[in-house]
């Protein structure tokens, strides 16, 4: 009784704070197009502006490479309802395919070898995430969401151990150096500032492929597997089909990314795409809002700054830890707001337990 | 060879086996994958460590000791972390666990430093690394002995709380049918928090006989031994106690002859390549029961 008058309260006094939130995301629904525009004019104009510092610019392509990962990696748990622990596999078999073939097939400029050259090499690296996602998924998307998490929690992990100890075909811990940048006709995106503008029409790519993900037929029964598996079975939806389709086109943006990043840091190492990548990742959709676009955008943001700005902020001693904040971040919101900041749909809290599998409720 | 490889396998398997069971106790009673169980480990090993070489504590009091702590340690985030989320999503609860063990690992770099450390020589008997049995080509150390029976004890005393005592009975209970149990007048949390603190315990005995075994600790052990230990809680089917040591052992003898006669770069790898075989072709485990597993 007393919780509940101080919760009463509580929304009484955050009222005018609803109203105001609401009247702006109503007005952002009204006029989406001009925010958006105005959102990525600013993105354009952000390196020729006073914030515009080397440093500041190499963050926001960090940013954007990891709101690329994180809404590919959203396609999984977000949309589907699957955790998904082995996401940075797919990232390191993109960067891996990359680095190979470039350092194979690329000349000096990056260009000589048509298939050394970014355009063809990042779709093909995203085809190759996919394949592997399909083979991943395939056998193994049957199993309830636990196994399944453990499932590709160990093949990122062989990804990385089968990286690590080929070396005739990786150099192994060594890792791959001297990756040439991505070049179009005669000109190279050698600076931070040209791979800037690259990332940034990945990003908006990137965003115009989940949203019509989100609208279409194949979102929609997504979304239905992640709300109610045997309502969305009984709906006529193939629940192995529609999650292998999740988990292959999730590999493939991986990938995509995974290539870019080799292009663009021009070392990739073994050690780059750890389990904790994945974690880190799996951090930044839950903060923004599982399966919101927006959100995930924000977590993947909010969390690259932060981890950036506390890489120069703290003494080195503790620079590794700082994943200890991260780690806090993901249990706090699950206990206060499981929705994360966005939050894409009503989180179903509480309600589901009557309806839940024999010895789950209480 | 063949017979040391076998023992090595055995030790090391007894091992995996008393972190196995403390995953498989958790699923068992509230079906969560308790991704936090590796760090508690590795806390044990580090407790040990402060007890035993800083503060000069005898070893096995120390030992002892750690296994306290750690036991405090895994009734404390089960009460923080899991259990305002026991009616929440089952993913919500497995990110927590995720978060947690990152929290726990970083804590640990924070507290005694990112370095490998080396397990202090003076604070452990000296008789436990030297050699105790030598025949046919094959020597067992005084340690492996030690661990061996340590494992074997804690097994035994586990199977008898479990199958004998009045708490075994309710924690059965919960695991086959949470709502009966709770009709039955059975208290679910204190189960859960008992079922977290002897796991925990375990765990952590785990955690000191690993790192005087291999002399050395560092603070992201507890992912990897974590990892293998599920690992073999899956391959003996996860819930079911005896299917755990089962596991345990089997996975530390498969490691053991991988290494020695197929590749040692890849020993990690074939915990990993058990796992998913298992989890794929028979998810059900060695001796788990068939049910609740697909979808």
């Amino acid at each position: 009784m007393q919780a509940e008058r101080l919760r009463g309260e509580e929304a009484r006094r955050l009222a005018p704070l609803r109203r105001g939130w609401a009247a702006l995301r109503a007005g952002q629904e009204r006029h989406r197009p001009a925010v958006l525009s105005l959102l990525v004019l600013a993105a354009c104009l952000l390196p020729w502006s006073p914030l515009g510092t080397p440093f500041v610019v190499h963050v926001a392509i960090l940013v954007m490479l990891y709101m690329v990962l994180a809404l590919g990696l959203n396609v999984v748990p977000g949309f589907t309802g699957l955790l998904d622990l082995g996401f940075v596999g797919f990232y390191g078999i993109g960067a891996y395919t990359a680095g190979l073939l470039t350092l194979r097939f690329a000349g000096a400029d990056g260009w000589t070898g048509w298939l050394g050259s970014f355009w063809v090499i990042l779709p093909l690296a995203a085809l190759h995430g996919a394949l592997w996602g399909v083979l991943l998924g395939a056998p193994t998307l049957r199993l309830t969401g636990d196994y399944f998490a453990i499932v590709t929690f160990g093949f990122s992990e062989l990804v990385v151990l089968i990286i690590t100890n080929e070396v005739w075909l990786t150099r192994g811990p060594m890792g791959l150096p001297g990756i040439a940048p991505p070049s179009l006709g005669g000109y190279v995106f050698g600076s931070n500032l040209s791979m800037y503008y690259l990332i940034l029409g990945m990003v908006c790519f990137t965003v115009l492929v989940m949203h019509r993900l989100a609208e279409s037929r194949l979102g929609r029964a997504w979304f239905a597997i992640r709300e109610d598996q045997v309502a969305a079975q009984t709906c006529g939806i193939n629940l192995l089909t529609y999650k292998v389709i999740a988990f292959a086109i999730s590999a493939a943006f991986g990938a995509m990314a995974g290539s870019f990043f080799a292009r663009w840091i021009q070392f990739i190492s073994p050690n780059m795409f750890k389990f904790w990548e994945s974690i880190f990742i799996l951090c930044m959709i839950v903060l923004g809002g599982m399966g919101g676009i927006v959100g995930t955008m924000l977590g993947a943001a909010l969390l690259i700054t932060l981890s950036e700005v506390l890489r120069v902020v703290l003494p080195p001693a503790l620079v590794g830890a700082r994943f200890l904040l991260f780690g806090l971040i993901l249990v706090l919101l699950m206990r206060y707001r499981p929705g994360g900041l966005v939050p894409s749909a009503q989180p179903p809290r509480g309600r589901r337990v009557a309806r839940g599998r024999r010895g789950e409720a209480l | 060879m063949f017979l040391q490889q076998l023992i090595n396998g055995l030790t090391l398997g007894g091992v995996y086996a008393l972190i196995a069971v403390g995953y498989t106790m958790v699923y068992g009673v509230i079906q969560l994958i308790n991704f936090a169980h590796g760090e508690i480990y590795m806390f044990g090993a580090f407790l040990a460590y402060t007890f035993a070489g800083t503060l000069g504590v005898p070893f096995y009091l120390a030992m002892v000791l750690s296994m306290l702590c750690c036991a405090g340690l895994g009734m404390l985030i089960d009460l923080v972390a899991y259990r305002p989320l026991r009616l929440a999503p089952r993913l919500a609860a497995l990110i927590t666990a995720i978060g947690v063990s990152l929290f726990l690992q970083n804590l640990a770099r924070i507290l005694w430093g990112a370095q490998n450390k080396p397990f202090p020589h003076a604070a452990v008997p000296a008789y436990l690394h030297e050699t105790a049995l030598r025949f046919a080509g094959v020597t067992v150390s005084y340690l492996q002995l030690f661990m061996f029976a340590v494992t074997l004890a804690m097994m035994a005393s586990l199977h008898f709380i479990i199958t004998r005592t009045r708490y075994g009975k309710a924690m059965r209970a919960c695991a086959q049918d949470r709502v009966a149990a709770y009709l039955m007048g059975i208290d679910m949390d204190r189960i859960v928090t008992a079922t977290f603190a002897l796991g925990s315990a375990m765990g952590a005995v785990a955690g000191v006989l690993v790192g005087v075994y291999f002399n050395v600790i560092f603070p992201t052990m507890g992912y990897t031994a974590g990892v293998k230990a599920f690992a073999a809680a899956v391959l003996g089917g996860i819930g079911n106690v005896p299917g755990a040591m089962l596991g345990g052992l089997v996975l530390g003898i498969g490691e053991a002859f991988g290494a020695a006669y197929l590749s040692s770069l890849y020993s990690h790898g074939i915990a990993y390549a058990i796992m998913i075989l298992v989890i794929v072709l028979r998810p059900y485990g060695l001796l788990g029961k068939r049910e609740g597993v697909k979808s």
